[in-house]
């Protein structure tokens, strides 16, 4: 290209651009690529073997199974309920339907301290429940059954959030042509909806996976911190890290971020799926997608 | 109302609404029936202590900075990640959504520890005079750390869908750069801003793992609402930290209408009832 | 203000875009730059306005150098296919934008503003509409609109990109005939894309034929309709017939007949003939130089006849008038004898380049 090129109407001037990415980029740096170093280097400012160690303790390994436990649970409840309500909201019209929109968004504005207290008020000992829960000698709260039920609370509108509009924008026209078809509702759900809707089903599980798993305030409040027994990785980071045993505390924290970054990718990569699928639908040629049909 | 072509319409809104109900609602209402056992003078004292007012100031003081800064870092991160090519931008981009999927808890004490007196980052700043950790500018880092994302991602696609056409009729007419920045474009992401603005302080109030790690939690200076709701709990006053609790919930609440009011108004600032009989078709 | 454009060239990647463009616009033309998709005329008109840069060549304005002026600095008005009209402003607000970012020396008093701004909407009819949003207009008024806010920075140059592409046919006429009142009211130069050959014969001055990123042929209207400097240019500006022959001397061999060679420059060898569909007769007796021709369908299009032949292998498309249809009262499988009155021959060397078109 030829020497001194003009500036386009549609761009700032290149000192400007360079600033702009400096600052911006330096923001990030601090706020984002700093702390994730130091989760890393923290945890390894013991050396690996004080690292391994930190992580072979057996309250550690049961705090991560219980999270991964509590991330499995709520998983199938979430997708269920997620596809139901987006199926209502996104292929039908009835009244009310922004305010229920409005009502799956309310998990994500109340504060978690909030939400469990919330809970601890039904089920607690001097909640509305509790005096009944102890006759029989059930136990929700500051158990597994309570932490389960805030992180159900918590993890509620990802996957709705995420398909009400992908559905939106696909139509109901597929579905009512596999209808006229002659196709049973179970079949068109199977063999139409869910092909189209996997990679944002998917898009959503994931980023409810990563609430479950990192929660801290709700879970905090109704967990009772039972070590051994009702402690989440988070919460035991918590514990290691007030009792002043830094490696441990980090060492849990690295495996946490590890799983954020494992969030991160896999995210990534549905985007990127997600992206060359609407690409391809687009760029298909009629003769080919007549083809390819046979 | 007509017969619907699509099945699964009762099924679906059933199993939506019982489990909206059971789940989220009846609960929610179970703190508002709670506190109703509380005189309104009852609530109003606990509502307005000394010590709940001193939080909601650090609380919402907090949160408006660390949105404000949001708002304008992430205007600008936003705009590079749209605008500007750099080498690692995709990786970049990724990572922005970190503070989604770090647990809350990591991300304090990983800050507690960059900005304490001997951190990577403290060790900088107290020489200057400047103390973080454990007071309540810790705070607000905290919260911009977890509220980054929002206003980013609120304003990529925004910012991605502006015509280029549009910019250039501006620079045809005459106008400088900077003024087709103030006068044509930042009207026209300005709804997208304000929505993450929102989004973000909403998420920033009720913010409690992060914060407890790097605050100091001290009393009326460095004291947080959710961790006050604790610390009452923690007293086995259930009922003073129903009351707080309410206050909360009633501010989650407006800021969600709060948004919703925003998208509304974007939505429809400029569409009159009237619509022309040949609109555009592109 | 005249322009002047010296060798532009531009590339994306490998894509030629314009290959080394010359043009000389004058002062107070309407100017229509013609041509089918990509053949780089978009690109010339943002060139010329400064929203792209040139690989190579110079333009001026006025004589004056401005290859390298920012766009804001041209003082040319320009006008999108798709308005691009400033979404969250009124009518009124657009119109005045180019006004109030004028720099604080030279921006005219509120009062002033107003004024301009309300003539200008006068000037398109559109006042009553000064205080609705853009996404209230319907698309012709949305153009109108366009047009009045690049005017009211007072350019002494008017571009228009596909002005009435987005628009149905009804209104395109319309502002079609509205477009060349203003120009000759407002006394700038203006150049127009388009891709509709009608538009550019109805409305320009002159028109520029481009295609393949080259200029194929400058000239009034009526010049490059009636004498088209190439097959392709013969092509675009409207339905052709197209005959393979062999030029001898003053003759055109076509098919085993001999057709009237009228255009006595064309070069000798293999050549391709070119006949508009009104331009031939059709005739039931034998006539000298005439084809032989069997009637294959007859179609009668508003105020036109449409008449398909086939001779030997080739089809060939003749329109009549109401007038001579019903004379000569033509019936599918009737053998008839044609006589083109106007044959424009091109060498098959020029001709082989070219595919496409609007001929058969």
């Amino acid at each position: 290209m030829s020497a001194p090129s003009l500036r386009m109407a549609t761009a700032e001037p290149r000192w400007l651009r360079w600033t702009l990415t400096g600052i911006g980029l330096a923001f990030l740096f601090f706020f984002l690529a700093l702390p994730l170093l130091a989760v890393f280097y923290e945890a390894l400012a013991g050396g690996w073997s004080a690292y391994l160690q930190a992580l072979k303790e057996p309250e550690t390994l049961h705090a991560v199974g219980l999270t991964l436990f509590i991330a499995l649970f709520v998983m199938p409840f979430n997708v269920m309920v997620g596809v139901a309500a987006a199926w209502a909201i996104a292929k039908f019209e009835f009244r009310g339907k922004s305010l229920l929109i409005t009502l799956i968004d309310l998990p994500f504005a109340v504060s978690p301290v909030v939400v469990g207290l919330v809970f601890l008020l039904i089920f607690g000992a001097q909640g509305i429940f509790g005096p009944w829960l102890s006759a029989h000698d059930v136990k929700i709260v500051f158990a597994l059954p309570g932490m389960v039920i805030v992180t159900l609370f918590i993890t509620f509108p990802f996957v709705a959030r995420e398909l009400i509009p992908l559905m939106q924008a696909q139509g109901r026209e597929e579905e009512e042509a596999a209808i006229s078809l002659g196709a049973t509702g179970w079949n068109m759900f199977w063999r139409v909806t869910l092909p189209n809707i996997k990679w944002g089903l998917l898009y959503g599980v994931i980023l409810a996976n990563a609430r479950a798993m990192g929660e801290f305030g709700a879970v905090s409040v109704v967990s009772g911190h039972i070590r051994g027994e009702t402690n989440t990785l988070p919460l035991h980071v918590e514990i290691l890290y007030n009792e002043y045993n830094a490696v441990g505390a980090f060492a849990s924290a690295s495996v946490l971020a590890l799983l954020a970054l494992v969030t991160l990718v896999a995210k990534t990569l549905v985007e990127w799926q997600m992206r060359r699928e609407t690409e391809t639908l687009d760029t298909v040629l009629p003769a080919e997608a007549v083809r390819s049909k046979e | 109302m007509n017969k619907r072509v699509l099945p699964g319409f009762g099924l679906s809104l059933g199993v939506t609404l019982v489990y909206l109900s059971l789940l989220i609602l009846l609960p929610l209402s179970g703190l508002v029936f709670k506190s109703s056992s509380l005189s309104l003078t009852q609530f109003w004292d606990i509502a307005s202590g000394e010590r709940a007012l001193a939080s909601y100031r650090v609380t919402f003081g907090a949160s408006l900075l660390a949105a404000l800064i949001n708002a304008l870092f992430g205007l600008i991160v936003a705009w590079m990640l749209v605008r500007y090519p750099f080498p690692g931008k995709r990786l970049v981009d990724s990572l922005v959504d970190l503070p989604f999927a770090l647990p809350t808890a990591v991300a304090g004490i990983t800050l507690a520890t960059l900005y304490a007196g001997n951190g990577w980052i403290g060790r900088h700043l107290e020489p200057l005079g400047l103390k973080v950790a454990f007071t309540p500018l810790g705070i607000v880092v905290a919260l911009t750390f977890i509220s980054l994302p929002f206003v980013v991602r609120t304003l990529q696609p925004v910012i991605e869908d502006i015509e280029p056409e549009i910019e250039e009729a501006a620079a045809s007419l005459g106008a400088s750069r900077l003024h087709t920045f103030t006068r044509v474009l930042f009207p026209a992401i300005f709804p997208a801003l304000l929505t993450g603005f929102t989004l973000a302080f909403s998420r920033a109030i009720g913010e409690y793992g992060s914060v407890i790690f790097i605050a100091g939690n001290m009393p009326l200076i460095s004291e947080i609402t959710p961790l006050l709701i604790i610390s009452k709990l923690e007293q086995y006053d259930v009922v003073g930290a129903t009351a707080l609790a309410c206050v909360m919930l009633a501010i989650s609440f407006l800021l969600l209408l709060g948004v919703n009011a925003i998208q509304w108004w974007a939505a429809n600032r400029h569409q009159g009832d009237h619509q022309g009989p040949e609109r555009a078709s592109q | 203000m005249s322009i002047e454009i010296c060798g532009v060239g531009k590339r994306f990647g490998n894509f030629v875009a314009l290959d080394n463009i010359d043009l000389h616009i004058p002062t107070g033309e309407l100017v229509a730059l013609l041509g089918p998709s990509g053949c780089g005329k978009t690109t010339l008109l943002r060139i010329i306005a400064g929203m792209e840069s040139a690989d190579s060549g110079n333009v001026k304005f006025a004589g004056a150098e401005a290859t390298h002026l920012h766009a804001r600095e041209r003082k040319v008005g320009f006008v999108f296919q798709h308005y691009a009209l400033f979404r969250h402003m009124t009518v009124f607000e657009n119109v005045a934008f180019g006004l109030r970012v004028k720099a604080k020396t030279e921006r005219p008093s509120e009062a002033e503003i107003r004024r301009r701004v309300m003539d200008l909407l006068k000037l398109v009819q559109l006042d009553w509409l000064a205080e609705r949003y853009p996404s209230q207009l319907s698309g012709g008024q949305r153009q109108r609109i366009a047009l009045a806010r690049a005017l009211a920075v007072e350019p002494k140059v008017l571009l228009l990109d596909e002005p009435f592409g987005a628009l149905d046919t009804k209104v395109r006429k319309e502002l079609r005939r509205w477009l060349r009142r203003l120009h000759d009211e407002m006394h700038i130069s203006s150049v127009f894309v388009t891709h509709d050959q009608e538009e550019a014969l109805e409305v320009a001055d002159r028109v520029v034929v481009m295609n393949h990123g080259r200029i194929e042929q400058i000239g009034t209207p009526d010049e490059v309709y009636s004498n088209p400097a190439s097959p392709f240019v013969y092509q675009f500006l409207g339905n052709v017939n197209v005959f393979h022959s062999r030029v001898h001397g003053n003759w055109a061999d076509v098919g085993r007949d001999g057709v009237d060679k009228m255009d006595n420059t064309a070069p000798e060898g293999q050549a391709m003939a070119f006949v508009r569909p009104h331009d031939i007769d059709i005739e039931h007796v034998q006539v000298a130089g005439g084809l032989e021709a069997m009637v294959q369908d007859v179609h009668a299009i508003g105020p036109l006849v449409r008449v398909e032949l086939a001779h030997a292998s080739e089809l060939i498309e003749v329109e009549l008038t109401r007038e001579r249809a019903t004379v000569l009262n033509l019936v599918k499988g009737q053998c008839v004898w044609l006589k083109p009155r106007q044959v424009k021959v091109f060498k098959v060397a020029e001709t082989a380049l070219e595919e496409g078109g609007s001929g058969i």
